[in-house]
């Protein structure tokens, strides 16, 4: 009797043991720092956002109702948000005329003034809303910029982007969004 | 006997009053402070685990504001954690939830130190139980001789 | 050239160890003397090539050598001398090169210290292990860690590195210190495989590596505390703590290392405990190599996770194997482990030391599984978890609490048995002055229940502790109180410094006030009695460096007490802000600045402000912890315990005074 216990803990601890280092293997194939997160909003409703353009327009989700809505959070200051701007330029002037089709930018994290100049510098067609306290960003789970948001004209979240686009990605957002794929 | 307890209890009595009066209830928690413990249990999104009370990035600070409003909405601490988790996904709780999975982090650590505990309480049992080994009446003269 | 030195180092380092890991396997094998007195030589070899290597290394750096590639990716021409040199580990290859460096010098002050023994089995099973550990470092560094690797376009300048990594002098301390301490814990863990396989697991084995153990296990604390104290002056988000995956792989070997100092003594003095000393040892060193595992491989979201790479595996599979072998020689040899030794009473000194290892198992389990817990959950269920904060407070605390206690109680709790007499006499007093702390810590306003527990159980220990001093110095004389045991003494300072920290941490966690005020230059605003008054904002372009700093002055009732700058600086490659904070450090309180946003269009800024009580006495309690281990590391006027031969009356007599009860000779 005295012999058994002692293996016993000991295969128990090695087993434990084994178990570890096999999550933690597993764990270890993944590039986790590169893997993209899945906005959780994916196939709901997408909120009720409201925010004032640098015009004075105010845009809404219901105002955009019947509409295939792309919403792009973007700065002034970050990088991936100034590589990502000719795709959207493109993109913007490949669709602007459509009647079902709407492209939104919310300022994130940014001053009024330092997103005026940015705009007004980088011809910035588009309408641009102010959000400040962070509402409408924080309303869509955002982490960071640039992200788009497609949503279909009833109101659901059909796709996401996290960093810079290409016209590709936005076109395919646009898709997702007029329920096409 | 008595008497040599009196001190001890005397003791036990001073902690325990003491203790009580950090324990009383003292009716219910500030408005602000459900938000603070509440900005304490999620993590900041953009910042590398911290929570959304320590954290100066302006989603935090969102967060904080939000949190303000639903608490005067009516909202509970539940629905409040609910609507995070709904735009952030679970990795925005810092403190993971009980039921299911959970059970495995709440609740090893506390079948472990029970486990381990009790397995002491046996092994000292066991020890008791078993004679001592016996001295002759030689050996306790001996031991006497040296102490004198 | 520097490379091809380097690599040459660490080619020669590789042979050596294998050759001393043959010469040595065969000397034992034959118990051929010659060999064995041999095969010690090549740990000197090993030390010389890893010298070699970091001096390659160093000289690649500073000579802004971009041909090869890890220069190129951590160093840049305008990058000051000394973050230069701290270079060589800040960054995965460079510190697996400063790990094999640390790990030679400990090999070889080993063979030093037991040259006289180089022909004892147990020695040169213990110098054998050690080898094998310092094979594996170099095989990572010549396969997937390779930091001589050469690149073929060599860039005019290099990226420089990570900003957080340039931001204070601190770095040129905290890496090697840590390191001298998990590296460190590889001597007892030879010994305690060298003892497994020999079948010498008596006590021989504890004594040899005592000292090497209780050096690791100060550097250590010394490397954790230097980096809460990084976390809190440097990185500036206000605390020192953060339950970080990284600092907990820190944390780890800490508590089961910490756990086998204790367990030690009642292995050396009762002869029981053998097989859980050999499985904390083991356990100790799997920490250390899971913790470079979990820092380097990039599996958990950190700080400190700043590449990813293929050495990953590796190390996983290195402590497999070290598993592997650590739970097969005890459940080889586990039988003839038993010791005849019992405990005879719950309430004496084995039985708290038995209770102190239980709690720090379980610490130390807790911190492990709130640490994978999220890998766990998205391996079983595809959920992305996270395991903050809270859980680790609210299951620490408890278990913190009752450590605290037994640290105030046992030492005066004697061996083997007790009467209501002696503990009476020995802890009521010093328990009613824990009682009296907690009721006046209470009328002072103090609410939570954790800090109560605290103050009063610190109070408990400081006048336990004060009591020995006390007896000790009747004794033998206040001047030599220290001499006479300096292992007994030395560990009541460390409670001492343990104390502080607890206090420290119990305050600063409650009762800190953190507020944000936006100020015009000229303007003021009032914190906790604090006035802050914004002067004016300056910014600096120096190399890579741009920092926009905020001039504030700081007035408490009417005193001028100076003007703090905190900033916030960036760097070209990246665009992320590093605060830097201004602490004004105080006995009581920490006034703590940083600056949120720079001036904006208005000119306004955002000052943090927070008072922060105590947290001076955290590097206080740290730095008492250090004396009281070198005081325990220093000779001592007896010889240990279990190895003396005779006890003399006078010996006997003097304990019997020490510890007023009669002594089971």
């Amino acid at each position: 009797m005295r012999r058994h216990p002692l293996r016993m803990v000991a295969l128990g601890v090695g087993v434990a043991v084994a178990a570890l280092a096999v999550v933690l293997a597993l764990q270890v194939g993944d590039d986790q720092l590169q893997a993209q997160p899945r906005s959780e909003l994916l196939g709901d409703d997408a909120p009720d956002f409201t925010v004032t353009t640098l015009a004075g327009e105010e845009v809404s989700l219901d105002s955009l109702a019947g509409q295939a809505v792309i919403v792009n959070f973007w700065n002034s200051w970050c990088i991936p948000c100034r590589q990502e701007e000719p795709a959207l330029r493109e993109f913007y002037e490949r669709h602007r005329d459509e009647a079902d089709f709407a492209l939104v930018g919310i300022v994130r994290d940014d001053t009024e003034r330092a997103a005026r100049r940015a705009v007004d510098e980088r011809g910035i067609e588009w309408p641009m809303g102010l959000d400040p306290g962070g509402r409408a960003a924080l309303d869509f789970g955002t982490r960071g910029q640039p992200e788009t948001y497609a949503i279909t004209p009833d109101g659901l979240v059909a796709g996401t982007q996290y960093g810079p686009a290409t016209v590709e990605d936005l076109e395919t957002l646009l898709a997702a969004a007029r329920g096409q794929r | 006997m008595t008497r040599r307890l009196l001190p001890w209890a005397g003791l036990g009595l001073v902690v325990v009053v003491t203790l009580a009066a950090v324990l009383w209830p003292d009716g219910g928690r500030s408005d602000s402070a459900r938000a603070h413990a509440l900005a304490e249990e999620l993590r900041c999104p953009e910042c590398q685990g911290l929570s959304v009370a320590d954290s100066s990035e302006p989603t935090s600070r969102a967060m904080r504001a939000d949190i303000r409003d639903r608490i005067e909405a009516g909202q509970s601490d539940a629905e409040i954690r609910q609507a995070m988790v709904d735009r952030f996904g679970e990795s925005i709780l810092l403190r993971p939830e009980g039921g299911g999975l959970g059970l495995v982090v709440w609740g090893l650590p506390v079948a472990a130190l029970a486990l381990g505990g009790g397995g002491l309480v046996l092994a000292l049992r066991r020890w008791r139980r078993e004679p001592r080994l016996r001295a002759t009446e030689a050996d306790e003269k001996l031991v006497d001789q040296t102490r004198s | 050239m520097r490379a091809a030195l380097g690599v040459l180092a660490l080619a020669v380092g590789t042979s050596a160890a294998v050759l001393g890991i043959a010469t040595l396997g065969l000397g034992l094998r034959r118990r051929d003397e010659r060999l064995l007195r041999n095969g010690r030589r090549y740990v000197f070899v090993v030390l010389a090539a890893a010298v070699l290597a970091a001096g390659a290394m160093e000289w690649a750096l500073l000579s802004h050598d971009f041909s090869i590639e890890y220069v190129a990716d951590n160093n840049a021409r305008a990058t000051p001398t000394l973050f230069t040199i701290t270079g060589l580990w800040a960054a995965l290859e460079g510190s697996i090169l400063l790990w094999a460096l640390v790990l030679g010098g400990y090999l070889a002050f080993m063979a030093r210290r037991f040259r006289d023994r180089a022909t004892d089995p147990l020695v040169a099973w213990a110098t054998l292990t050690g080898l094998v550990v310092a094979l594996f470092f170099f095989v990572l560094m010549l396969g997937p860690a390779n930091p001589f690797k050469t690149i073929a376009d060599v860039p005019s300048d290099g990226a420089g590195p990570n900003p957080l990594l340039q931001n204070h002098p601190l770095m040129a301390f905290h890496p090697p210190i840590l390191y001298l301490g998990y590296v460190g814990f590889t001597v007892p863990f030879s010994f305690a495989v060298a003892a497994l396989v020999t079948g010498r697991f008596g006590e021989g084995w504890l004594a040899d590596t005592r000292r090497a153990t209780l050096v690791a296990w100060g550097f250590l604390t010394a490397g954790i505390l230097l980096g809460a104290w990084w976390s809190y002056e440097v990185l500036g988000w206000g605390g020192y703590w953060a339950w970080d995956p990284v600092e907990n792989a820190s944390l780890l070997p800490w508590l089961t290392g910490t756990a086998f100092i204790h367990s030690v003594i009642v292995q050396e003095r009762r002869g029981m405990l053998r097989v859980w000393n050999l499985s904390l040892v083991i356990a100790t060193f799997c920490l250390t190599i899971l913790g470079t595992f979990l820092t380097r491989s990039g599996v958990v979201d950190s700080v400190h996770s700043f590449t990813q790479s293929a050495i990953g595996p590796m190390l996983l599979g290195f402590l497999g194997i070290v598993a592997a072998v650590g739970i097969g020689l005890i459940a080889w040899r586990g039988d003839r482990l038993r010791a005849p030794g019992r405990i005879d009473s719950p309430v004496s000194r084995e039985s708290a030391f038995l209770a102190n290892n239980l709690l720090f198992a379980a610490l130390a389990f807790v911190v492990l599984l709130g640490t994978v817990y999220p890998l766990l959950a998205e391996a079983l269920q595809d959920r992305r978890l996270s395991v903050g904060e809270p859980y680790f407070d609210r299951m620490t605390t408890p278990i913190g609490i009752g450590l605290l206690f037994l640290m105030a109680a046992a030492p005066a709790l004697p061996w083997r048995a007790t009467t209501g007499e002696v503990l009476r006499r020995r802890l009521l007093l010093a328990a009613w002055m824990g009682a009296a702390a907690m009721a006046i810590s209470v009328l002072l306003g103090a609410r939570e229940l954790a800090q109560v527990l605290t103050f009063g159980l610190a109070a408990f220990a400081l006048a336990g502790i004060a009591r020995q001093f006390a007896v000790g110095a009747r004794a033998h004389g206040a001047a030599r109180v220290v001499r006479s045991n300096p292992r007994l003494y030395g560990g009541l300072v460390v409670h001492v410094g343990v104390v502080l920290v607890a206090v420290a941490i119990a305050s600063s966690s409650s009762y800190s006030t953190k507020r944000e005020v936006r100020l015009r230059e000229g303007e003021s605003a009032t914190v906790r009695g604090y006035t802050v008054t914004y002067l004016d904002g300056d910014t600096d372009r120096s190399g890579q460096k741009t920092t926009v700093s905020a001039r504030v002055r700081l007035e408490r009732g009417g005193d001028d007490l100076g003007v703090y700058a905190p900033a916030i600086s960036t760097f070209p490659n990246s665009t992320q802000g590093i605060g830097t904070p201004s602490v004004r450090t105080g006995l009581r309180e920490d006034l703590y600045l940083t600056l949120v946003s720079s001036p904006n269009q208005r000119g306004r800024i955002t000052l943090g402000v927070a008072v922060n009580p105590l947290v001076l006495w955290l590097w206080l309690g740290g730095a008492v912890m250090a004396i009281g281990t070198l005081i325990a590391l220093s000779p001592s006027l007896r010889a240990p315990l279990w190895r003396r031969r005779t006890r003399t009356i006078r010996d006997v007599r003097r304990q019997s005074e020490e510890e007023k009860e009669p002594v089971p000779v």
